[in-house]
């Protein structure tokens, strides 16, 4: 679990990605690991499981060891850009970042291998040890992890197709890099958790995903039902729990961490599934 | 007049199972009522009595006032140009590699087709009510703001961004290796992306004056609906919720509602089971107990800090696929304002 440079974790939005991402990379923290966390949407919720304030695309340390940065566009292309062209005053590449990234807008792949290259550039470099994506939802996921090749049949000249090989030669290394699904054992979760293996098999693009199924409920031992409403909750979670296999059952998941009963913060939530992570190491 | 409610809320929160239960208590009160989805589980579409996308409302076989719809969001994109461009350069536009690019990356885009398909049957005057069940691309928000994103974007800000100036004409563009943030361009992308890039923007663009014209009245339709939020009483929905609750009110009206689903008997949160039962089954008892206090937790402080009308619609172990599981699900439900959201 803590041995490949970088993990991505995506998953339908509301399963939980970044409570997996947090407790992910709390776990590495933990062990010592120099940790880069990475929270790739605006509003994402990294920050509030690591308690801090909103992060910055300057990453910070929010716990020894452990750095969290939030992913904008328009700083990773200033960035690039001013690594590119070795230009002083990156303040006069503003409105030529906005225009590029106008102009991504209507170009396919452009605009995801800014994010992209960002996370993977820090791959590269050797400032950590594992970096840990709260990625895009598996709706979106594809066309980010598509565009170092979607760059080179796009653009048959420039210096962004050279750089669009090796990153896609960093993505479909299974030894460095990791696609975690998370996934809710529910019926829309389940198809869009099928879909993307389905697709990631078929392109090879990354290789074959970790698929954790979360809020997932224990089974009932005991088969005689006590009275009243202790009974009726006990019915509920006996119904919970059969409903929840038929979509098991379709994945079937490789990594399952419990439903959280009770829990308040956000912060307590990323506690605990870094335990349970721990404990199924 | 037709009535129209929008429910808003983050994915996976049960928002499309509410809309389409409301739908069914509606029609079964006699009130003619359509419900515009986008993207349900397969068994809540046949429950609804839609097998297929596409834009035409079908009415049910088993329902009689009963009407529902499910939006093809990059169907209804295409449509986009063809009802606002030329058919020339709305063929042109149809065909373009970009053009599915750009209805990709620009997530309101979606929203905006299914904001401008559900305005659509609002002005038909059709039904008297017609409940939406908003998309849930940029948290769901997009669908309240999409009509003013989408002018801005095919009004030619990404034009004027480009060029860093007035807006061009079609021959700048051959003439741009003569301004140096292009030549830049140029090194990273290679020469013609540019090009070919900003030449569909420019047929794009000729969309302007018919999508300005149509958020407007997109626009209307929405600051005359009423509105619901749904949650769960998870921490993640609560917080988007709350985002919600604070936004609609300029956007489009303050929600009537915010509808907590998922949630368990009230009662529950001081069970105490019998001393005599298998610990298993106390320990289980103990954490629904715990749940059914934070859920209620959950609602207490929205309405307390925002003073929303908090409603609640009950947990159901198998969501409801068929019309009476859906009644059933609403008559189940407590606090929903109804008088403030049938016609």
């Amino acid at each position: 679990m803590l041995d490949k440079r970088l993990v991505i974790v995506s998953g339908k939005g509301g399963v939980g990605k970044s409570a997996v991402t947090s407790g992910l990379a709390l776990l590495g923290q933990r062990h010592g690991l120099r940790i880069l966390a990475v929270e790739m949407e605006s509003g994402g919720g990294l920050s509030a499981h690591f308690g801090t304030g909103p992060l910055e695309f300057a990453p910070r340390e929010v716990r020894p060891g452990l750095h969290a940065m939030h992913m904008v566009r328009s700083d990773a292309l200033l960035e690039y850009l001013s690594l590119q062209l070795r230009l002083p005053g990156m303040g006069r590449f503003g409105a030529f970042a906005r225009a590029f990234d106008a102009l991504a807008t209507a170009a396919p792949a452009v605009r995801e291998i800014v994010t992209i290259g960002k996370i993977l550039w820090e791959v590269r470099e050797d400032r950590w040890d594992m970096v840990v994506v709260d990625a895009a939802p598996t709706g979106q996921i594809a066309s980010y992890l598509r565009a170092p090749a979607s760059i080179s049949e796009l653009v048959a000249t420039g210096r962004i197709r050279s750089q669009a090989e090796w990153m896609a030669e960093t993505l479909a290394d299974e030894t460095r890099t990791q696609l975690m699904l998370v996934t809710l054992p529910e019926e829309l979760p389940t198809a869009e958790t099928l879909e993307t293996l389905e697709w990631v098999e078929r392109t090879g693009i990354v290789s074959k995903p970790v698929v954790v199924a979360n809020r997932v409920l224990e089974p009932v031992g005991a088969t005689t039902t006590p009275p009243g409403m202790a009974g009726d909750m006990v019915t509920l979670h006996r119904s919970l729990v059969d409903e929840q296999h038929k979509w098991l059952d379709k994945l079937p998941p490789d990594l399952t961490l419990p439903y959280l009963f009770g829990l308040f913060t956000p912060g307590e939530v990323a506690a605990h599934i870094s335990d349970d992570l721990e404990a199924l190491r | 007049m037709t009535k129209t409610v929008l429910v808003a809320g983050a994915g996976g929160v049960g928002k499309t199972t509410f809309a389409a239960a409301m739908a069914v208590k509606a029609a079964r009160a006699g009130v003619r009522t359509l419900v515009v989805t986008v993207d349900p589980a397969r068994r809540l579409a046949s429950a609804l009595g839609v097998n297929d996308l596409g834009d035409e409302p079908q009415p049910h076989a088993d329902e009689e006032d009963l009407w529902a719809a499910m939006l093809d969001s990059e169907a209804s994109w295409r449509a986009v140009a063809m009802r606002h461009a030329d058919p020339e350069i709305a063929t042109r536009l149809a065909d373009n590699e970009f053009f599915r690019a750009a209805s990709e990356h620009f997530p309101a885009s979606q929203s905006y087709a299914a904001a401008d398909q559900a305005a659509t049957f609002v002005q038909a005057r059709a039904w008297d009510l017609v409940i939406v069940d908003t998309p849930p691309s940029g948290g769901g928000i997009d669908f309240f703001t999409a009509p003013a994103q989408m002018a801005d974007l095919v009004g030619g800000r990404l034009l004027r961004w480009i060029t860093g100036g007035p807006l061009p004409g079609r021959r700048f563009f051959y003439d741009r290796a003569a301004r140096p943030m292009l030549r830049v361009a140029d090194t990273i992308l290679g020469s013609d992306l540019l090009q070919r890039v900003s030449e569909f923007l420019l047929d794009l663009r000729s969309t302007y004056d018919g999508v300005a014209r149509r958020g407007r009245e997109i626009e209307t339709v929405l600051r005359e609906a009423a509105t619901l939020v749904v949650t769960t009483a998870d921490p993640a929905p609560v917080a988007e919720a709350v985002r919600f609750y604070r936004q609609l009110p300029d956007l489009a009206t303050t929600p009537a509602a915010v509808v907590f689903n998922r949630a368990l008997p009230p009662e529950w949160a001081t069970a105490t089971p019998d001393p005599g039962i298998p610990a298993e089954l106390a320990r289980i008892t103990e954490q629904w107990s715990a749940e059914t206090l934070r859920q209620a937790d959950a609602r207490d402080e929205f309405s307390a800090r925002y003073g929303a009308r908090v409603a609640t619609v009950p947990w159901r172990p198998n969501p409801p696929t068929d019309l009476a599981g859906l009644a059933d699900l609403m008559d189940s439900s407590d606090g929903i304002p109804w008088s403030n959201l049938l016609p």
